[in-house]
């Protein structure tokens, strides 16, 4: 485990008096792509959010290279490098393309904004040519791409992705997994939550399945794609979704 | 690097010499203003920029950062009884009496941001409204130090050293002064990073979050930037008045200073202080209109709240983007007549045109 990026260690967490990480455990390692799946209300958001710190957890720890951010504020998550592309996107709507991207690069230190913003165009070059419209004029998918593009602008070492594959048509999502293989290959760490199990595993080294707030099943993704119990899940077979969304409703 | 970049800087030339022009025309303003009545029209155009000042903050806090407030009047009567109490009561110099206003104001801009942290929309408005009512209850009930409801009087003349400002005209020139350099402080904060963050956060807020905006540092910060302001503001008035009262500072005040900003627009400094000069105005037509009798005067000035209500509603209606976007409409056709057309509308990417 020298390698080890992201260390996630009996994480709990929850909002007001609702628990919906009920000890979470996993771990992410250097050039990895690493998903997690499950249900809707499984807490895969909110495993995010208190991975950046956006939500406190209640106890466990979250451990970055060899540093402990189990209590981090998100711009000083985003300053260690970890950076967050958040579900739905939360573009900056009135402002441009261009503004957007900066805005990414917010946390970084002055004049490492002009190369990252060059790779961001190189791997979207939609958004070159879009540069100075405003975000909002764009298409879902180049909103799904401005999103990832401006998490990646602060330069991350691990970069986390929370439904990327939302509201998306078919051949615009084979699109942004592509960018994300291209990102893996050039050795970025990734941690992708998915509500997709089927694509998520396809383009993963490695998945967890979360079901109510917990890790129910690990492993290689050929190992999770075989696996019975995540086949079920595809088909919709699952009985757990019931007591699952009640906790939908407040954490998503 | 072509033709596009040297556009935007004629661009930028022609801003700026529209802004000298407007400079100009505020600072030799008050040497045209003779005649038996110059003594009031000096002093109302002093309202004007004291006006300017503040809503010159609210632009800051509400326009860029998206942050609402109706509870502005509070600051401006905490920098003014502040400056009154260091003047009058305890016999300091102005610039001392002003030094407390900005320090009390500061005060109280990071106590209203605390709850902008947790409250947006709708309850922060109310938040801030109840800051505005419970200040203007202190102001009233603290007799002992602002002179209960009957008000704070015998508050000296503004002065710097022992230059005196005595002449209506040294009051304007000072007033409008400051309101100049409060823009051009304004001016630096939006056209850089804090204003991009600021933007950023009316854009969307957990998205500035995840880019590694510091949401609380930035929050409390334009607060007390605006508080400041409306407390700075408060000074000014206080001395230029030489009496203030809690009736100056209510709720009424705070919604017309939102007015002014809605109208103004969102995401400029010129429009809200456009802005705050016509509403300011409103009260005063017989400034605009010499000779108006004063049975019309008498009506607008009963009718003063529902003429702004009427703004507020026909603004929202037919020019939601208020006097800032439609500003920005003309610039840009004036812009495509100059220029060739560059099908680019953002008037911010000055980057080298070809990737």
């Amino acid at each position: 485990m020298s390698d080890t990026v992201l260390q996630v260690e009996e994480l709990h967490a929850g909002y007001g008096h609702v628990e919906v990480l009920r000890g979470v455990s996993l771990r992410v390692d250097r050039g990895e792509l690493v998903t997690v799946i499950g249900a809707n209300g499984a807490g895969k958001s909110t495993l995010l959010k208190s991975i950046v710190g956006m939500v406190s957890p209640w106890e466990g720890r979250v451990v970055f290279g060899d540093r402990d951010i189990s209590n981090i504020s998100p711009e000083k998550a985003v300053r260690s490098g970890v950076a967050l592309v958040p579900e739905g996107r939360l573009l900056f709507g009135a402002m441009s393309v261009e503004e957007n991207l900066e805005l990414g690069a917010y946390a970084s230190r002055r004049g490492e904004g002009a190369a990252a913003m060059s790779r961001v165009c190189e791997l979207f070059p939609v958004l070159s040519e879009r540069r100075t419209q405003s975000a909002a004029t764009l298409s879902g998918g180049e909103q799904q791409m401005l999103a990832v593009g401006r998490a990646l602008m602060s330069n991350p070492r691990l970069l986390l992705l929370d439904e990327p594959s939302l509201g998306l048509a078919p051949r615009v999502i084979s699109e942004i997994f592509a960018a994300l293989d291209v990102l893996r290959a050039s050795g970025m760490t990734i941690l992708l939550v998915e509500q997709d199990a089927r694509l998520a595993l396809k383009h993963a080294d490695r998945g967890y399945v979360m079901r109510t707030g917990r890790v129910a099943l690990e492993g290689s993704s050929t190992a999770l794609l075989a696996n019975d119990d995540v086949r079920l899940i595809y088909l919709g077979g699952w009985n757990g979704p019931n007591d699952a969304r009640a906790d939908t409703e407040l954490g998503g | 690097m072509s033709g596009r970049s040297l556009n935007i800087s004629r661009f930028l030339t022609v801003r700026a010499a529209i802004v000298a022009v407007l400079l100009l025309v505020v600072a030799v303003l008050p040497l045209f203003v003779t005649g038996t009545d110059a003594r009031y029209v000096l002093k109302v155009l002093t309202f004007v920029g004291i006006n300017v000042l503040i809503v010159t903050g609210l632009a800051l806090l509400f326009g860029y950062a998206g942050q609402v407030s109706l509870g502005h009047a509070a600051f401006y009567g905490l920098g003014a009884y502040a400056s009154a109490y260091v003047t009058a009561t305890l016999g300091m110099p102005w610039f001392v009496g002003l030094a407390a206003a900005i320090a009390v104001t500061a005060l109280g801009g990071l106590a209203l941001a605390v709850p902008s942290l947790r409250l947006r929309g709708h309850y922060l408005a109310m938040a801030t409204l109840g800051f505005g009512e419970i200040m203007r209850i202190v102001f009233v009930e603290a007799s002992s130090i602002t002179g209960g409801p009957d008000g704070f009087s015998g508050i000296p003349l503004p002065s710097l050293g022992s230059f005196v400002f005595a002449t209506p005209q040294s009051i304007y020139w000072l007033v409008w002064g400051v309101a100049a350099l409060a823009i051009m402080i304004s001016y630096n904060i939006v056209s850089g990073r804090p204003g991009r963050s600021m933007r950023a956060l009316h854009g969307s807020e957990l998205g500035a979050m995840a880019s590694g905006v510091d949401l609380v540092g930035l929050k409390v910060r334009v607060f007390v930037i605006s508080a400041v302001f409306a407390g700075v503001a408060g000074s000014l008035y206080a001395a230029t008045v030489g009496f203030v009262s809690p009736s100056t500072f209510t709720f009424h005040f705070s919604v017309v200073l939102v007015a002014m900003a809605v109208l103004g627009g969102t995401r400029s400094l010129a429009g809200p202080a456009a802005a705050a000069i016509l509403l300011t105005l409103v009260s005063f037509p017989d400034i605009v209109l010499p000779g108006l009798s004063r049975d019309i005067l008498a009506v607008v000035q009963d009718w003063e709240v529902d003429i702004y209500a009427l703004v507020i509603i026909l603004v929202v209606l037919f020019l939601p983007e208020g006097i800032a976007g439609a500003g920005r409409r003309v610039l840009g056709l004036l812009r495509r007549g100059v220029v060739e057309p560059s099908g680019s509308d953002s008037g911010t990417g000055q980057r080298g045109d070809e990737a």
